[in-house]
């Protein structure tokens, strides 16, 4: 709430953009407080012996709408109200939207039937084969999905979901460095790339990595050429984990996901982040006075460059599967979609809302131009992919140590 | 008459044990089967594609290999210096609490005169916030350009540092600052019902004020003082928030409850940390236990 309320304070586009899917660190945390840590455990315990299957069958051509609730899964602040508002008055229905705070969360949910729902707003990449293989979400039925033509070609057919069958996608961004201009030299972060993390001493305690373990070991991993970012060799991890450890000395390394308000505000000097950090801070988390030149965002060429994205989906056990459709459709749209971003600040997978376009709408300022990844950087990016139960826990239980204090 | 009596009194005392029930109900639904719960996810399995926990309900499907592991990281692994670190951190933060709590307990309980109730609705206060608002307000004291930096330059002190970049101090401070109402109400309670006469008896015998002090009323304070050291600091080992919000997710500050939250919201693990759950509360526990020999031990010889 509070982190919102800043927000818009200081909002120069009004009630837009007001991008804090990364509040849900801030929200989980809340959550928390309100129910315990042993909560979960017993919203987990609910019909997990309730073993399902692929869905192999999508729902008829040609059907009519249901007459709702529409209901969404979605992170708070992660969809611009007046989009939603937009749908319920074209289709004349409600839409309920319930928020999660991290993606396993929302799986943990949706398997207990702890949240009913009927599109899942932003799959994680990683986990959406093990949503297609766990059953909960059900094919496409892409005569409803008119607009899917709009999409970015390269997710015609991702590597998460051949063909797009069961996902389109919906919000995609880089991982790479996010700092002040008026701190550290662009042409230095430049010719030392992540080095610069590592060798940022004069900055301790102003420097951060993301919150995520694949994220924050790949970039060790990338550091040392190996672009084998999904690997399981527990040598790789365990480098990657000394690595890491190293900027706890260092540069009394932060962890988060923070960076797109603390680089703006100034309290970070140099963080491992997410391009759309970089756009969502310069609209709207920079204090009166700094103008957006303090902020610069550096990432690996392609070809070492990560690029992630979420996905939109209908699940399995939706009530209103018909609607569902109609709603990926509609935020497909060329128009929807940039009228969502203007306010989300991350950006959409559609073709037309591409760097010219957002840099020449005002959306992202020219300087900002390597926030917005090119059909190139996209074409070669490496992509985190899921790695099974015991490969997910090599990363978890590094990624532990590393919190522990390394 | 006579023959009456023993039914009429037994059944106002299964009248009086009916008023237990609601209570007794509470505990089962939410305490008792809480805990089996988390038994049966830490000795449970997990779905290979989902990574929900799948409980183990029968004990004898139980499968200890998550806890023995997790146990053995707690003595000699990774998760020792995070114990260890919990331990010092709510240590400090009770020391802080004593420092600070028991004069005001003490002033407000015996000093205070009419100004009694003031300083009690004063000391109530704090509950009206969520404890979440105040670590968030705390943040915005403490950052760089914050109120805290500009107090510290009106005295000439150094005024940059930057408090929230992982030292240990402003998690003690956090902790100390958001239980340190918790640990004064209990206090203040024990330390009004002390019978004055003793503490006027202490003086008469010539005991100085400070002798009398630590001769009478801090014996007598001794059971405030244990009830309000156990509510403060059975929270304070499983808080994980004000860490977050005061070092940014520091890796130096990491506490017991982060790692909890960790494996149960961000991982596929939810075993380790149900068993980390387990094993927080076998240690307080254990103090738990203590707590109630002491004062079973204080009421006996009072009774004598």
């Amino acid at each position: 709430m509070f982190a919102i309320l800043t927000h818009q304070s200081i909002n120069p586009w009004g009630n837009h953009m007001s991008s804090s899917r990364r509040d849900f660190f801030a929200r989980s945390v809340q959550l928390g407080v309100l129910l315990g840590a042993g909560v979960p455990l017993l919203q987990a315990c609910g019909g997990s012996d309730d073993k399902r299957s692929k869905v192999a069958k999508s729902i008829a051509d040609g059907l009519p709408p249901e007459k709702g609730p529409l209901r969404i899964i979605n992170y708070a602040d992660y969809v611009n109200l007046e989009v939603i508002a937009d749908f319920e008055s074209k289709y004349g229905v409600k839409v309920e939207i319930t928020t999660i705070d991290t993606d396993t969360e929302a799986t943990t949910k949706l398997a207990s039937g702890a949240i009913k729902a009927d599109v899942h707003h932003s799959m994680a990449s990683t986990s959406i084969g093990n949503l297609i293989a766990g059953g909960l979400v059900q094919p496409l039925n892409k005569s409803y999905l008119t607009n899917f033509p709009n999409v970015i070609s390269t997710f015609n057919d991702p590597w998460y979901d051949p063909g797009a069958t069961y996902s389109v996608p919906y919000t995609f961004f880089g991982t790479g460095i996010g700092y002040r201009t008026d701190r550290i030299d662009p042409a230095l972060v430049e010719a030392q790339g992540w080095d610069t993390i590592w060798n940022a001493t004069d900055f301790k305690g102003q420097v951060s990595v993301l919150d995520d373990e694949r994220e924050a070991f790949t970039m060790a991993m990338l550091r040392k050429g190996v672009t084998d970012i999904n690997t399981t060799d527990q040598k790789i991890i365990d480098q990657a984990l000394a690595d890491v450890s190293e900027l706890i000395d260092l540069v009394n390394v932060k962890v988060n996901i923070e960076a797109y308000k603390d680089i703006p505000e100034g309290t970070t000097s140099v963080a491992q982040t997410w391009s759309a950090d970089l756009i969502a801070g310069a609209a709207g988390y920079l204090p009166e006075g700094v103008t957006d030149e303090v902020l610069g965002f550096w990432h690996p060429p392609a070809g070492s460059y990560v690029v992630t994205n979420d996905s939109m989906g209908v699940l399995s056990d939706a009530q209103s599967p018909v609607l569902a459709h109609l709603y990926l459709n509609f935020l497909l749209d060329n128009e929807v979609a940039e009228k969502n971003f203007s306010w989300v600040g991350y950006l959409p997978a559609i073709a037309k809302l591409d760097a010219d376009y957002v840099i020449g709408a005002g959306y992202v300022p020219e300087h900002l131009r390597n926030c917005v990844p090119t059909n190139d950087e996209i074409a070669q990016a490496l992509y985190l992919k899921p790695l099974g139960a015991t490969g997910d826990a090599q990363y978890e239980t590094a990624w532990a140590k590393f919190t522990a204090g390394g | 008459m006579t023959a009456a009596l023993p039914s009429r009194r037994g059944g106002s005392s299964r009248i009086w044990a009916a008023f237990a029930v609601p209570g007794i109900g509470w505990l089962v639904a939410f305490f008792v089967v809480s805990v089996y719960a988390v038994m049966a996810v830490a000795f449970g399995d997990v779905d290979p594609f989902l990574k929900t926990p799948i409980p183990a309900w029968n004990p004898l499907e139980w499968d200890v290999t998550t806890m023995s592991n997790v146990l053995g990281e707690v003595f000699n692994g990774y998760l020792r210096p995070v114990f260890v670190r919990t331990f010092w951190f709510v240590g400090l933060a009770l020391l802080g609490c004593i420092l600070v709590g028991y004069p005001v307990a003490y002033f407000a309980a015996r000093k205070a005169g009419r100004s009694k109730g003031l300083l009690l609705a004063a000391l109530v206060l704090p509950f009206w916030i969520s404890y979440l608002m105040r670590m968030l307000a705390w943040t915005n004291l403490l950052q760089p350009d914050g109120f805290v930096n500009q107090v510290l330059g009106w005295f000439s002190l150094p005024d940059n540092r930057n408090w929230l970049d992982g030292d240990w101090y402003t998690v003690v401070i956090g902790l100390m600052y958001g239980y340190v109402p918790f640990f004064i109400l209990p206090l203040y309670s024990t330390l009004e019902r002390i019978d004055g006469r003793l503490i006027e008896a202490g003086r008469d015998l010539g005991a100085s004020s400070m002798q009398t002090f630590i001769r009478v009323t801090l014996p007598l304070s001794v059971p405030g003082l244990m009830a309000a050291s156990v509510i403060t600091i059975l929270p304070m080992f499983g808080d994980y928030y004000t860490n977050t919000y005061l070092t940014s997710g520091s890796p130096r500050t990491e506490m017991v409850g982060n790692q909890i939250e960790n494996y149960l919201r961000n991982t596929g693990q939810p075993q380790t940390g149900a068993s980390l759950v387990l094993i927080l509360m076998a240690m307080l526990f254990v103090l738990m236990v203590y707590y109630m020999v002491t004062t079973i031990r204080q009421q006996r010889a009072a009774e004598r």
